[in-house]
């Protein structure tokens, strides 16, 4: 029976070769479009996050701003001041704090020889780099002992470094931020980064310890502070507490919504993930009409083959086919058809990905990240392909389960 | 053994209606050879599906071996095609891709016996009617006597109590003709009810008896 079956159905595959492959091609093209798409949906999502954990991963920014709610006896209005002192004693104050770091920013003249750029440069705590993910690559971050001493030394993103020294020695060096030397301690380590605030990316920044920052160019208060919660799913609880402890402590109304702006990443990359996910959805939707355009081909080439062997339906339910049994030989035959134009599409696009592999990477890579053919990638295509398969093989199936034998024999 | 009580067949096309068969009564022995004769238009092809189970009768009863065969479901009613009829029919109705080996192979598969016991069974039958040489050819590479032989061997794959022909020397020279009907004398003679529609005079001498259909009745 197995033979038979194959023999059918290489014999009708061959003897219409012109309509096979049409038929064939709609399925290994829909196929193909299903798995790129979502590769693709998959991996921008992927790069897109890797790129936000560029800015840090769990962890919340706050910045003080100004009252917006009247509070005893102050009008609306009122500033909120924060000194770096007392974000590094909230720790002792809240509970459920793993890191914290205060923050000053300024845009800075930044020179080593006769090359001179205004970047940013960052005052901050040790802690800070690891909650921002400014992991050194040689050299080191600042450390408690710059912090007591307020020494004057800093480590620099890759960019700035690269501006200043090209492919030259960079740990040790001496460059002058605003004609005040600092010595380089260490270069960061080159990251993807698509979320920022206050000044540019990490990777044209000098970071220095806030100590030298407020004595140096007189900053009391802190532009923002940054702190990561020991458990990560808590970070709207902390949040508040402390900004009950600071509303004490400055007097301004623990209610009031923007006295202190807050930016917890931890939702903004829930949303993210939600974004990249319908995103991959869309696409998996859109590659799922060309596959379904593919079973539509399948489907109608069915129905023109059940018709053709009428006859031999006829044939055999005269000497005993049960119905399911003409109906499991044209579904299987319509699935192998399916299946066989989904191998071929998996195969192009597994050709194709690896073609991508030898792109020439860098920006490209950064923001699309790579493509590859992973278990969801592979689970949801299968799925879908099934999914039509069953559809269009069923359909001309039950017609030929239902031909009348009669009427079929007459032929 | 064949029991038909009072059989009505009405076809319906649109608003129009067709009576084929207006009451036909019929009582074939186990072991009987019968032929059923009459012009076009009679009935008799009607009449042959209906005690082939392909087609069930609008009105009467049909009693196949003490069964009741309008009470049946479709799928029921191939079991009984698979394993009590075997059909014979004018245009042999082989399946053309098919070798004749698959050919006989086909209800033997229906059946659902195992790959040894088929071989066997299409072993036996082929050489039986003396076409063992030609099982890997197909139907077009056969003699029209030839097709019918394995038409034959395919109606007896499952060893069914009755053969069911119609008109099963219509489409063959008369040496062929001859052939076949010798072959189904000698089933007939194992044991087997033959059930032969034809307007042949001369092929229908072979039977025990003659029912005469007209315009939907059996003529007394």
């Amino acid at each position: 029976m197995i033979g038979i079956f194959f023999r059918n159905l290489v014999r009708d595959l061959i003897r219409q070769p012109l309509r096979t492959s049409l038929t064939l091609s709609g399925v290994v093209w829909g196929t193909f479009s299903v798995v790129l798409l979502i590769a693709f949906g998959d991996s921008v999502g992927k790069a897109q996050i890797k790129r936000f954990h560029g800015m840090g991963q769990g962890i919340v920014l706050m910045f003080p701003s100004r009252t917006t709610l009247p509070w005893q006896g102050f009008l609306k209005g009122k500033p909120v001041r924060v000194t770096p002192e007392m974000v590094e004693e909230i720790p002792d104050k809240v509970p459920g704090i793993e890191v914290i770091s205060p923050e000053f920013v300024g845009s800075r003249l930044i020179s080593y020889g006769r090359k001179e750029f205004r970047n940013t440069v960052r005052g901050v705590n040790p802690g800070f780099e690891r909650m921002r993910n400014t992991i050194a690559e040689k050299g080191r971050f600042i450390n408690p002992e710059d912090m007591a001493g307020r020494k004057r030394v800093c480590m620099i993103g890759d960019v700035l470094a690269a501006d200043l020294f090209g492919s030259g020695e960079v740990i040790g060096q001496t460059i002058f931020i605003d004609s005040v030397p600092f010595t380089i301690v260490g270069v960061m380590l080159k990251k993807s980064q698509n979320s920022n605030y206050n000044g540019q990316r990490d990777e044209r920044c000098a970071f220095i310890p806030w100590t030298t920052f407020s004595t140096l160019y007189g900053y009391k208060y802190v532009s923002n502070f940054i702190f990561r919660p020991l458990d990560l799913g808590r970070s709207k609880a902390v949040t508040e507490d402390i900004k009950k402890h600071l509303s004490k402590l400055l007097g301004f109304n623990p209610a009031d919504p923007d006295a202190i702006f807050t930016w917890d990443t931890m939702d903004f990359e829930k949303q993210f993930t939600t974004f990249f996910l319908a995103f991959t959805v869309f696409l998996g939707v859109i590659g799922s009409f060309t596959l379904l355009v593919g079973g539509v081909g399948v489907a109608s080439i069915m129905r023109v083959v059940v018709e053709e062997r009428t006859r031999e339906i006829g044939i055999k339910l005269a000497v005993g086919a049960r119905r399911r049994t003409i109906l499991w030989q044209f579904f299987s035959e319509s699935l192998m058809i399916m299946l066989l134009g989904g191998l071929v599409g998996f195969g192009l696009s597994a050709g194709a990905l690896q073609a991508v592999k030898a792109f020439p990477t860098g920006s490209f890579v950064e923001f699309i990240g790579m493509p590859v053919l992973n278990p969801l990638v592979i689970v949801s295509t299968v799925l879908i392909l099934l999914v039509i398969g069953v559809v269009a093989g069923m359909l001309p199936a039950r017609t030929a389960a239902s031909t009348d034998p009669i009427a079929a024999l007459r032929k | 053994m064949i029991e038909l009580e009072g059989i009505k067949k009405v076809f319906r096309m649109g608003s129009q209606s067709l009576e084929a068969l207006k009451g036909v009564s019929l009582k074939i022995e186990r072991g009987e050879f019968i032929s059923i004769m009459g012009p076009s238009g009679s009935g008799k092809s009607t009449l042959m599906n209906i005690i082939g189970c392909l087609d069930t009768p609008t009105e009467g009863e049909y009693v196949l071996d003490s069964d009741r065969v309008a009470g049946l479901s479709f799928d029921q009613l191939a079991a009984v095609r698979n394993r009590k009829i075997g059909f014979v029919f004018q245009n042999f109705n082989l399946l053309p891709y098919a070798t004749a080996w698959e050919n006989v192979e086909l209800p033997l598969l229906f059946d659902g016996k195992n790959a040894r016991k088929r071989k066997e069974r299409v072993t036996e039958l082929l050489k039986a009617i003396g076409l063992y040489d030609w099982r890997e050819h197909r139907p077009s590479e056969l003699s029209g006597g030839q097709q019918q032989r394995i038409a034959l061997a395919r109606a007896l794959a499952n060893d069914p109590p009755i053969l069911l022909a119609d008109e099963p020397t219509g489409n063959l020279d008369s040496r062929s003709g001859e052939e076949i009907m010798d072959i189904l004398t000698e089933l007939w003679k194992e044991g087997r009810t033959i059930v032969m529609v034809t307007h042949n005079d001369r092929i229908s001498a072979h039977s025990q008896r003659i029912v005469r259909l007209f315009d939907g009745l059996v003529l007394p």
